[in-house]
């Protein structure tokens, strides 16, 4: 952890996350998702817990890769089995210069910091509780094991999060939303990205806090057309990011948990 | 648990810390639920009810929990979630909790009443819930209005007959109507399945809508897919809805923001749930029609949207970093010069990768071919060796050649025997990537990095691969090779059968290639001389000239493709003659040239061409006078073997016609044969007495003296049995 370069801190580490003081309030539960959990998923992951929102994270491919000696040789480790913290380890004594150079390494410290280990989506058990999880950054509301919001990095892997949902069969009768920010897998663009997915959050977020806002009339009271809840307005919010950010296509559905 | 003195926020924290309690020991749920049921009893705090409504829904959503447990649950809340949702000034967040609830409940409730038909009341406040949930469903914040739809298709399931399960057992979503006994009197199954049905059509009229709340048909969509799987019998009236559904209809320009997302968002929804279906059936009747809505649709995304030209590339399959960025180690290959030229490697350990880029672009070198499609890389493939100058290849594989050899030479005394068994010294237990799924080379190279000899020498020129062998495999048995041969054998079996026949031939006259296309007939002609000339030469040869085979050699390969055939021949010999007369030729093509090669070669002709006659004798009929004539002439050799089988032909009075009437084919179309021939009818005529007649129309002719034999012999015959009485 201390051979992590100070150069790093610039531009993956905590300090440019803008840590914020938390406000209170209403919160709605995120969720991130990309291939290997390790790059976008990540860097949206600590920005979101940065900003105090719950928030966990998956990938959703077979297994993580990380680019290797050549892109021919990916290292290659499996979900929910590997910690950050061994595959830090284990690169930094296969070829430190390399990975410090590519920036692997400091991926994998910023990962290591923010929870134990990458997590694959379609072993996820939704709705299990998630205590165990408890020293995970921006693990507290999410202890229920469930989320409000998917968001994923590819559209494959929203994709893949969709066909999952519907294999599962929603036995939770929960509504998700799902969407898909489609961002390069590269650090700089994770970076970009992951101001974009922070944007974004804040805009739904505060959309929800709205319709949680003590709302005396009551839900059948005649007017319910004229009131907008949150859910509604979700198409409105992404159509109104969309056009702050242009470069991140944005797919979205509701779904079931 | 809540006392008054205690503020909201107090007693909110409170009932926080029982949820923690639970959601580390569902054991305490029952006593957590009974409770919290009275704080919303009274008019509480809308903080308060919402709280309440949000853990009953996580409750009975909760996974950990028992199926049991949440049944013995359900009865306790059912009266509170009435009140809840009865109550017309209730706040939606607490509602949309409710409906939710409601919906995870309404199977348990069911399961209850279906093993206890007497208690009305649970099922009247089930049903007071139910009716308040489809009266608020039209009306309410979209927000609830999803969630009314999420109720209505967990009842729908429930109401519709499933596959036969335990009534008492088994997960909610196994819950359903094949369960409720024909006579059950609070639920009668006649009129429930009927208002499914009805049901279903209320949730699908939100794609005959003119304009479409996206929220409303993501959500509908997004909850249908088990009803299309479990429930087979609604599957197509719910398919039919989605066909007939035009996601793009209001995708008229120009467009707001929002619309854009909202009919981006149904049209990929619609799509992402057929191929779901698509996917998980595709043996679905509708699935041709699914797979064009799916591709029209995708088109017509594609003109309103013009996202083809935005869209970026196949993504990297790492988590990785630009190529551009990425640091070059290892050799630097120089610039290739026009005239091809395989630049050699610097001496040092070099990557299998760099052993085989010929190329001195770099950007080329980054780019990874995995990126592309399966079918993409093979087009590519096949056009580049198409085109490929054959002179580049030559040198380019020479300039590989060279290479390897040099690597060979300079480091052949580097083998080291700690890399030949691959991993056994690995302590971390961490990381054991699974050798059972598809990346096994990329996780033997990975370990390969890992298990470097020296890792004080891990500097970057020094990334190469050491010299890896892989570990012999065990030398297989005899067995196991005949079962893989059989196996193998029985696969180009299968290949072939799959290939249509083909109806028409076309003549090729002389010039025509034997199997240069790849139909049927092509892959008849690879077997039937993968039977005949593979072994030859190989065989056991120490006796002389032996038509009768060892056991040993019954076991090798060409005999088990001729089994094969054989088989395959008399499953429809009648339309497979031809195959049969192509490998019969075959094999005596084979015998030819062997025998002129060596003296004590092994027949086969002469052998499977009785195997084959006996596989077809007894299914001989009156009718295969064409099948059996020509079978004998076109055959290349005739034997006293192939006539015997004629002549048995003759005990049968079905087929006593065709056998003679070969024979006299033969009689007249093969000169050589003709003594042979005429031997075998006299036989014929000696042994069966009821072809006499037959015989002696057709062969009067041929044989002199045979019409006279008969008389001769009758009046003999008519002689001895008046001898016979006389005595």
């Amino acid at each position: 952890m201390a051979q992590v370069q100070p150069q790093a801190e610039g531009t993956n580490g905590t300090s440019s996350n803008g840590t914020r003081p938390d406000q209170g309030g209403f919160k709605l539960k995120f969720c991130t998702v990309c291939a290997s959990n390790n790059n976008r998923s990540m860097e949206s992951h600590l920005r979101l817990a940065a900003a105090n929102y719950p928030v966990i994270s998956f990938g959703t491919g077979s297994l993580v890769r990380l680019p290797g000696p050549s892109i021919s040789q990916p290292n290659v480790y499996q979900f929910n089995k590997t910690s950050y913290d061994s595959m830090y380890k284990e690169l930094e004594a296969k070829d430190s210069r390399l990975y410090h150079a590519n920036g692997i390494l400091n991926m994998l410290g910023r990962n290591r910091a923010v929870k134990w280990g990458p997590e694959r989506w379609q072993d996820w058990q939704i709705g299990v509780p998630r205590l165990e999880h408890s020293t995970d950054r921006g693990s507290e509301g999410v202890e229920g094991g469930v989320v409000d919001v998917v968001i994923t990095c590819e559209e494959r892997c929203w994709d893949a999060v969709i066909d999952d949902l519907l294999s599962r069969g929603s036995p939770l009768n929960r509504p998700v939303h799902v969407i898909n920010v489609d961002i390069k897998d590269n650090h700089e663009e994770a970076l970009v990205g992951g101001r974009g997915i922070l944007d974004l959050a804040d805009s739904l977020n505060k959309a929800a806090a709205e319709e949680r806002a003590a709302n005396p009339a009551g839900f059948d009271s005649g007017n319910a057309a004229s009131r907008s809840g949150f859910d509604e307005r979700v198409p409105e919010i992404i159509g109104e990011w969309q056009e702050r950010w242009p470069n991140l296509p944005a797919v979205w559905t509701l779904a079931w948990f | 648990m809540a006392t008054p003195a205690l503020s909201v926020e107090q007693q909110i924290k409170q009932l926080d810390d029982a949820r923690k309690l639970v959601l580390s020991d569902s054991s305490h749920y029952p006593l957590i639920i009974q409770g919290i049921l009275p704080i919303v009893a009274t008019p509480a705090r809308v903080e308060l009810r919402r709280w309440v409504a949000d853990f009953l829904a996580e409750t009975f959503a909760s996974p950990t929990i028992a199926s049991s447990q949440k049944e013995t649950m359900s009865l306790i809340v059912l009266e509170t979630l009435k009140n809840l949702i009865e109550n017309p000034s209730e706040d939606a967040a607490v509602v949309k909790s409710v409906v939710q609830t409601a919906a995870s409940v309404y199977p348990l409730v069911f399961r209850w009443i279906i093993n206890n038909p007497h208690d009305t009341m649970t099922w009247e406040r089930m049903l007071a819930i139910k009716s308040r949930i489809f009266r608020i469903w039209d009306t309410a914040a979209p927000g609830v209005r999803i969630c009314c739809i999420k109720f209505a298709q967990r009842v729908v399931l429930v109401q519709t007959k499933g596959p036969d399960a335990d009534p008492r057992r088994g997960g909610s979503l196994e819950v359903s109507l094949s369960m409720v006994p024909p006579d059950h009197k609070l639920i009668p199954p006649k009129s429930l399945e009927a208002e499914a049905s009805g049901l279903l059509d209320r949730m699908l009229a939100v794609f005959q809508e003119n304009i479409s709340d996206a929220v409303l048909v993501d959500a509908t969509l997004n909850s249908l897919s088990i009803l299309i799987r479990a429930r087979p019998h609604i599957a197509n009236k719910i398919l039919n809805v989605i066909l007939n559904f035009n996601p793009l209809k209001q995708a008229n320009s120009p467009m707001t923001p929002k619309l854009r997302v909202m009919v981006k968002s149904m049209e990929k929804t619609t799509r992402s749930l057929l191929v779901h279906i698509l996917k998980r059936d595709p043996q679905n009747p509708l699935g041709p029609r699914i797979q064009q809505y799916v591709e029209r649709m995708m088109r017509s995304r594609n003109d309103i949207f013009d996202e083809a030209s935005r869209k970026r590339g196949a993504p990297e399959p790492t988590d990785g970093l630009d190529p551009a960025k990425r640091q070059k180690l290892g050799a630097q290959v120089a610039n290739a010069t026009p005239k091809f030229l395989v630049p050699p490697l610097t001496p040092g350990p070099h990557t299998i990768a760099e052993l085989f880029t010929v190329t001195g672009d770099e950007a080329l070198k980054a780019f990874d071919v995995a990126q592309l499609s399966e079918d993409l890389v093979v087009k590519i493939g096949i056009t580049i060796l198409q085109r490929i100058d054959a002179d580049t290849l030559k040198q380019a594989v020479e300039g590989v050649r060279q290479r390897y050899k040099s690597l060979g030479a300079s480091q052949a005394e580097l083998l080291n025997p700690e890399t030949a068994p691959l991993g056994v010294d690995e302590d971390d237990d961490d990381y054991e990537p699974d050798f059972s799924t598809a990346e096994t080379e990329e996780q033997i190279l990975n370990k390969l990095d890992i298990i470097s000899p020296d890792p004080e020498k891990v500097n970057a020129p020094d990334m190469a691969l050491g010299h890896f062998t892989l570990p012999q495999p065990p030398p297989l048995t005899l067995l196991q090779a005949t079962e893989v041969g059989q196996g193998t054998v029985l696969r180009v079996f299968g290949v072939m059968q799959t290939l249509e026949e083909k109806i028409k031939k076309t003549k090729g006259g002389l010039n025509r290639l034997a199997a240069s296309a790849f139909d049927r007939d092509a892959w008849i002609t690879i077997l039937t001389r993968l039977a005949t000339r593979t072994l030859t030469g190989l065989e056991n040869t120490d006796e002389a000239v032996k038509p009768e085979p060892s056991d040993l050699e019954q076991e090798s390969l060409a005999n088990m493709i001729r089994e094969s055939l054989r088989r395959y021949i008399i499953e429809d010999f009648r339309k497979r003659i031809d195959v049969a007369i192509a490998w019969l030729c075959e094999e005596w093509y084979n015998d030819q040239v062997q025998t002129k090669a060596s003296e004590n070669a092994v027949l086969h002709y002469e052998k499977w061409v009785l195997k084959v006659m006996d596989g077809m004798v007894p299914y001989l009929d009156a009718s295969d006078k064409n099948v059996l004539i020509r079978f004998v002439s076109e055959i290349p050799g005739l034997s006293p073997g192939v006539l015997e089988r004629l002549k048995e032909l003759c005990r049968n009075p079905a087929t006593v016609t065709i056998a003679l009437m070969s024979l006299l084919f033969l009689h007249m179309q093969k000169p050589p044969a003709r003594q042979m021939v005429l031997g075998a009818v006299e036989d014929i005529w000696d042994t069966y007495e009821d072809a006499r007649p037959f015989t002696l129309k057709l062969f009067a002719k041929h044989i002199p003296g045979l019409g006279d034999r008969g008389k001769i012999e009758d009046v003999k015959k008519e002689t001895n049995g008046m001898e016979a009485i006389a005595a």
